[in-house]
Protein backbone atom coordinates (compact mmCIF):
# COMPACT_ATOMS: atom_id res chain seq x y z
CA UNK A 1 0.00 0.00 0.00
CA UNK A 2 1.47 3.22 -0.75
CA UNK A 3 0.92 6.43 1.48
CA UNK A 4 -2.26 7.69 0.26
CA UNK A 5 -4.07 4.48 0.78
CA UNK A 6 -2.83 3.71 4.03
CA UNK A 7 -4.48 7.52 5.02
CA UNK A 8 -7.61 6.48 3.58
CA UNK A 9 -7.97 3.23 5.03
CA UNK A 10 -6.59 3.26 8.21
CA UNK A 11 -9.09 3.79 11.75
CA UNK A 12 -7.42 6.69 14.06
CA UNK A 13 -6.20 5.28 17.30
CA UNK A 14 -6.64 8.51 19.42
CA UNK A 15 -5.17 10.18 22.24
CA UNK A 16 -6.02 12.06 24.91
CA UNK A 17 -9.37 14.28 25.89
CA UNK A 18 -11.04 16.91 25.08
CA UNK A 19 -12.93 19.70 27.09
CA UNK A 20 -16.39 18.08 27.14
CA UNK A 21 -14.42 15.42 28.91
CA UNK A 22 -13.55 16.87 31.97
CA UNK A 23 -15.93 17.35 34.70
CA UNK A 24 -15.26 18.42 38.06
CA UNK A 25 -14.35 15.90 40.74
CA UNK A 26 -13.23 13.51 37.95
CA UNK A 27 -9.83 11.67 38.78
CA UNK A 28 -6.93 9.94 36.55
CA UNK A 29 -5.06 7.31 37.43
CA UNK A 30 -1.83 8.22 34.97
CA UNK A 31 -0.07 5.76 32.75
CA UNK A 32 3.58 4.07 33.08
CA UNK A 33 5.01 5.41 35.90
CA UNK A 34 8.71 5.97 36.03
CA UNK A 35 11.68 4.89 38.14
CA UNK A 36 14.36 7.73 38.38
CA UNK A 37 17.75 7.06 37.29
CA UNK A 38 21.46 8.57 38.18
CA UNK A 39 21.51 9.00 34.37
CA UNK A 40 17.84 11.35 34.88
CA UNK A 41 19.27 13.24 37.34
CA UNK A 42 22.54 13.91 36.04
CA UNK A 43 21.74 14.76 32.78
CA UNK A 44 18.60 16.96 33.13
CA UNK A 45 20.76 18.91 36.16
CA UNK A 46 23.42 19.31 33.79
CA UNK A 47 21.43 20.11 30.46
CA UNK A 48 19.31 22.85 32.67
CA UNK A 49 22.50 24.26 34.59
CA UNK A 50 21.21 23.30 37.54
CA UNK A 51 24.47 23.94 39.85
CA UNK A 52 23.44 22.03 43.24
CA UNK A 53 26.55 19.23 43.54
CA UNK A 54 23.59 17.07 45.63
CA UNK A 55 21.93 16.62 42.12
CA UNK A 56 24.94 15.32 40.54
CA UNK A 57 28.20 14.60 43.07
CA UNK A 58 27.04 11.14 44.83
CA UNK A 59 29.38 11.95 48.01
CA UNK A 60 28.40 15.62 47.89
CA UNK A 61 24.97 14.18 48.89
CA UNK A 62 25.98 11.67 51.31
CA UNK A 63 27.66 14.36 52.85
CA UNK A 64 24.48 15.91 53.40
CA UNK A 65 23.16 12.59 54.70
CA UNK A 66 21.55 11.21 51.61
CA UNK A 67 22.12 7.42 50.89
CA UNK A 68 22.82 8.67 47.41
CA UNK A 69 22.14 11.22 44.85
CA UNK A 70 19.32 13.76 45.16
CA UNK A 71 17.22 13.52 42.30
CA UNK A 72 16.57 17.37 41.05
CA UNK A 73 13.08 18.75 42.33
CA UNK A 74 12.40 20.11 38.93
CA UNK A 75 13.26 16.77 37.49
CA UNK A 76 10.43 15.20 39.79
CA UNK A 77 8.14 18.16 39.08
CA UNK A 78 8.45 17.74 35.18
CA UNK A 79 8.06 13.54 35.31
CA UNK A 80 4.54 13.66 37.42
CA UNK A 81 3.92 16.47 34.92
CA UNK A 82 5.00 14.57 31.78
CA UNK A 83 3.00 11.30 32.98
CA UNK A 84 -0.33 13.47 33.51
CA UNK A 85 -0.32 14.64 29.92
CA UNK A 86 -2.07 12.04 27.87
CA UNK A 87 -5.18 11.86 30.47
CA UNK A 88 -5.15 15.97 31.01
CA UNK A 89 -3.82 18.28 27.84
CA UNK A 90 -2.71 16.15 25.08
CA UNK A 91 -5.34 17.14 22.83
CA UNK A 92 -3.55 20.36 23.04
CA UNK A 93 -4.00 24.07 24.35
CA UNK A 94 -1.90 26.33 25.95
CA UNK A 95 0.24 25.37 29.22
CA UNK A 96 -1.14 28.18 30.81
CA UNK A 97 0.17 27.88 34.40
CA UNK A 98 1.37 26.07 38.21
CA UNK A 99 -0.24 27.19 41.69
CA UNK A 100 0.50 25.79 45.03
CA UNK A 101 3.73 23.46 44.06
CA UNK A 102 4.67 21.34 47.41
CA UNK A 103 7.79 19.44 47.49
CA UNK A 104 7.04 16.71 49.84
CA UNK A 105 10.13 15.27 50.39
CA UNK A 106 13.58 15.02 48.25
CA UNK A 107 13.43 12.05 46.24
CA UNK A 108 16.74 9.28 45.97
CA UNK A 109 17.57 7.79 42.52
CA UNK A 110 16.00 4.61 42.15
CA UNK A 111 12.60 5.71 43.59
CA UNK A 112 9.61 4.97 41.45
CA UNK A 113 6.90 7.66 40.75
CA UNK A 114 3.38 7.43 39.93
CA UNK A 115 0.78 10.31 39.59
CA UNK A 116 -3.00 10.71 39.50
CA UNK A 117 -5.01 14.10 38.88
CA UNK A 118 -8.27 15.34 39.71
CA UNK A 119 -10.34 18.07 38.20
CA UNK A 120 -10.82 21.16 40.49
CA UNK A 121 -12.42 23.55 37.99
CA UNK A 122 -13.62 24.24 34.60
CA UNK A 123 -14.60 27.54 32.87
CA UNK A 124 -14.59 29.11 29.36
CA UNK A 125 -12.64 30.88 27.64
CA UNK A 126 -13.60 34.45 26.87
CA UNK A 127 -11.17 34.74 23.92
CA UNK A 128 -10.97 31.37 22.35
CA UNK A 129 -14.25 30.14 21.89
CA UNK A 130 -12.42 26.53 20.40
CA UNK A 131 -10.94 25.94 23.72
CA UNK A 132 -12.27 25.70 27.05
CA UNK A 133 -9.61 26.42 30.36
CA UNK A 134 -9.40 23.17 32.80
CA UNK A 135 -8.07 22.97 36.56
CA UNK A 136 -6.71 19.83 37.97
CA UNK A 137 -4.77 18.67 41.21
CA UNK A 138 -1.84 16.24 40.20
CA UNK A 139 -0.55 14.16 43.34
CA UNK A 140 3.13 12.18 42.65
CA UNK A 141 3.67 9.58 44.72
CA UNK A 142 6.53 7.21 45.71
CA UNK A 143 4.82 3.74 46.53
CA UNK A 144 1.86 5.53 48.90
CA UNK A 145 3.22 8.41 49.95
CA UNK A 146 2.74 11.82 48.22
CA UNK A 147 6.05 13.44 46.71
CA UNK A 148 4.69 16.36 45.27
CA UNK A 149 1.41 18.16 44.56
CA UNK A 150 0.51 21.06 42.54
CA UNK A 151 -2.69 22.76 40.78
CA UNK A 152 -2.21 22.92 36.70
CA UNK A 153 -4.21 25.20 34.49
CA UNK A 154 -4.24 24.72 30.73
CA UNK A 155 -6.60 25.71 27.70
CA UNK A 156 -8.03 22.34 26.11
CA UNK A 157 -9.60 21.90 22.30
CA UNK A 158 -13.26 21.14 22.58
CA UNK A 159 -14.60 18.19 20.55
CA UNK A 160 -15.79 20.27 17.43
CA UNK A 161 -13.16 22.43 17.21
CA UNK A 162 -10.90 21.45 14.30
CA UNK A 163 -8.10 19.06 15.73
CA UNK A 164 -4.70 20.78 16.36
CA UNK A 165 -1.99 20.54 18.82
CA UNK B 1 38.98 24.81 47.92
CA UNK B 2 35.20 24.11 48.26
CA UNK B 3 32.85 22.71 46.25
CA UNK B 4 30.50 25.06 46.80
CA UNK B 5 30.72 29.04 46.39
CA UNK B 6 30.98 31.52 49.07
CA UNK B 7 28.68 34.41 48.06
CA UNK B 8 25.05 32.33 48.45
CA UNK B 9 24.44 31.44 52.03
CA UNK B 10 20.98 32.15 53.60
CA UNK B 11 22.32 35.41 54.76
CA UNK B 12 23.62 36.78 51.58
CA UNK B 13 19.79 37.25 50.70
CA UNK B 14 17.61 40.58 51.67
CA UNK B 15 14.22 41.22 50.87
CA UNK B 16 13.97 43.35 47.95
CA UNK B 17 17.62 42.57 46.26
CA UNK B 18 16.70 42.09 42.66
CA UNK B 19 19.75 40.25 40.75
CA UNK B 20 20.30 39.51 37.11
CA UNK B 21 22.13 36.00 36.50
CA UNK B 22 25.43 35.54 34.82
CA UNK B 23 24.69 33.44 31.83
CA UNK B 24 21.73 33.36 29.59
CA UNK B 25 21.38 29.71 27.41
CA UNK B 26 19.99 29.68 23.69
CA UNK B 27 17.20 27.00 24.15
CA UNK B 28 18.03 24.33 21.61
CA UNK B 29 16.07 21.61 19.98
CA UNK B 30 18.38 18.72 21.29
CA UNK B 31 17.42 20.67 24.57
CA UNK B 32 13.44 20.57 24.08
CA UNK B 33 13.06 17.37 22.16
CA UNK B 34 15.09 15.32 24.74
CA UNK B 35 13.90 16.67 28.10
CA UNK B 36 9.87 16.68 26.66
CA UNK B 37 11.05 12.74 26.02
CA UNK B 38 12.71 12.16 29.48
CA UNK B 39 9.65 13.24 31.39
CA UNK B 40 7.36 11.03 29.10
CA UNK B 41 5.25 14.17 27.92
CA UNK B 42 3.31 12.97 25.21
CA UNK B 43 1.87 16.45 23.82
CA UNK B 44 3.02 16.06 19.98
CA UNK B 45 3.17 20.37 19.87
CA UNK B 46 6.75 19.37 21.67
CA UNK B 47 8.28 17.28 19.26
CA UNK B 48 6.16 16.89 16.12
CA UNK B 49 7.28 19.75 13.31
CA UNK B 50 4.91 18.65 10.71
CA UNK B 51 1.95 18.88 12.75
CA UNK B 52 2.39 22.47 14.29
CA UNK B 53 3.19 23.89 10.64
CA UNK B 54 0.01 23.88 10.52
CA UNK B 55 -0.90 26.22 13.76
CA UNK B 56 -1.03 29.31 14.82
CA UNK B 57 3.08 28.74 16.42
CA UNK B 58 4.55 27.58 12.61
CA UNK B 59 6.56 25.70 14.68
CA UNK B 60 6.87 23.42 17.46
CA UNK B 61 7.46 25.08 21.20
CA UNK B 62 9.13 24.23 24.00
CA UNK B 63 7.35 22.53 26.97
CA UNK B 64 6.68 25.33 29.80
CA UNK B 65 8.61 22.64 32.29
CA UNK B 66 11.32 23.17 30.78
CA UNK B 67 11.35 27.14 30.13
CA UNK B 68 10.98 26.88 34.09
CA UNK B 69 13.88 24.36 34.60
CA UNK B 70 16.01 26.30 32.48
CA UNK B 71 14.81 29.73 34.28
CA UNK B 72 15.50 28.38 37.57
CA UNK B 73 18.23 26.80 36.13
CA UNK B 74 19.79 30.05 34.92
CA UNK B 75 19.51 31.56 38.55
CA UNK B 76 20.26 28.11 40.60
CA UNK B 77 24.06 28.57 41.27
CA UNK B 78 23.18 31.96 42.90
CA UNK B 79 19.78 30.70 44.34
CA UNK B 80 20.20 27.48 45.13
CA UNK B 81 23.64 25.83 44.80
CA UNK B 82 23.68 25.95 48.83
CA UNK B 83 19.44 25.10 48.84
CA UNK B 84 19.30 21.39 51.12
CA UNK B 85 15.48 21.54 49.70
CA UNK B 86 13.12 22.77 47.34
CA UNK B 87 10.10 23.46 49.65
CA UNK B 88 7.29 25.08 47.27
CA UNK B 89 6.45 26.94 44.30
CA UNK B 90 3.44 28.87 43.18
CA UNK B 91 2.27 31.98 40.59
CA UNK B 92 4.07 30.09 37.46
CA UNK B 93 3.28 31.64 34.43
CA UNK B 94 4.40 31.64 31.00
CA UNK B 95 3.28 34.58 29.07
CA UNK B 96 5.13 34.07 25.63
CA UNK B 97 5.72 30.84 24.34
CA UNK B 98 9.27 29.65 23.77
CA UNK B 99 10.93 28.19 20.71
CA UNK B 100 14.00 26.95 19.45
CA UNK B 101 17.09 29.33 18.87
CA UNK B 102 15.78 31.63 21.79
CA UNK B 103 17.74 32.68 24.47
CA UNK B 104 16.57 32.75 28.40
CA UNK B 105 17.68 35.48 30.69
CA UNK B 106 17.04 34.47 34.43
CA UNK B 107 16.27 37.42 37.07
CA UNK B 108 15.37 36.68 40.50
CA UNK B 109 14.09 39.42 43.28
CA UNK B 110 14.43 38.15 47.07
CA UNK B 111 10.80 38.68 48.49
CA UNK B 112 11.63 37.27 51.69
CA UNK B 113 13.66 35.41 54.25
CA UNK B 114 12.63 33.85 57.45
CA UNK B 115 14.43 31.47 59.84
CA UNK B 116 13.41 27.80 59.47
CA UNK B 117 12.85 24.67 61.53
CA UNK B 118 16.72 23.82 61.54
CA UNK B 119 19.27 25.45 63.12
CA UNK B 120 21.82 25.78 60.42
CA UNK B 121 19.35 26.82 57.53
CA UNK B 122 16.61 29.18 56.84
CA UNK B 123 13.77 29.40 54.42
CA UNK B 124 14.54 32.26 51.49
CA UNK B 125 11.28 33.05 48.66
CA UNK B 126 12.52 34.04 45.53
CA UNK B 127 10.52 35.82 42.78
CA UNK B 128 11.75 34.90 39.40
CA UNK B 129 11.60 36.08 35.64
CA UNK B 130 12.82 34.25 32.79
CA UNK B 131 13.00 36.84 29.92
CA UNK B 132 13.54 36.24 25.81
CA UNK B 133 15.90 37.84 23.63
CA UNK B 134 13.11 40.06 22.39
CA UNK B 135 12.78 41.10 26.25
CA UNK B 136 9.53 39.33 26.34
CA UNK B 137 8.82 37.84 29.57
CA UNK B 138 8.46 34.22 29.32
CA UNK B 139 7.83 32.89 32.48
CA UNK B 140 7.59 33.69 36.16
CA UNK B 141 7.14 31.95 39.51
CA UNK B 142 7.93 32.02 43.02
CA UNK B 143 9.90 29.56 44.67
CA UNK B 144 10.51 29.13 48.34
CA UNK B 145 13.58 27.23 49.28
CA UNK B 146 15.43 26.20 52.51
CA UNK B 147 18.74 27.36 52.01
CA UNK B 148 22.44 26.94 54.33
CA UNK B 149 23.31 29.34 56.91
CA UNK B 150 27.29 30.67 56.38
CA UNK B 151 29.26 27.74 57.85
CA UNK B 152 30.89 29.38 61.80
Amino acid sequence: MDASTLRARARPWPKGHTFEDFTVGDRFEHHWGRTLTESDTVTFSALTLSYNPAHFNAEYARGQGHQGLVVNPMLVFLTVFGLSVQDLSEAGGAFLGVNALTFHRPVAVGETLTAASTVTAIRESKSRPTQGIVTWHTEGRSGAELIIDFERTNLIRKRDAEERP
Amino acid sequence: MSLTGTDNFFEDFKPGDLFRHARGKTVTEMDNVLITHLVMNTAQGHFNEHQMKETEFGHRIVFGGITASMVIGLAYQDTGEQALAELEMDGIRFPSPVFHGDTLYAYTEVVSAEDGDRPDAGIVTFRHWGVNDRDQIVFEGVRRVLIKRRPT
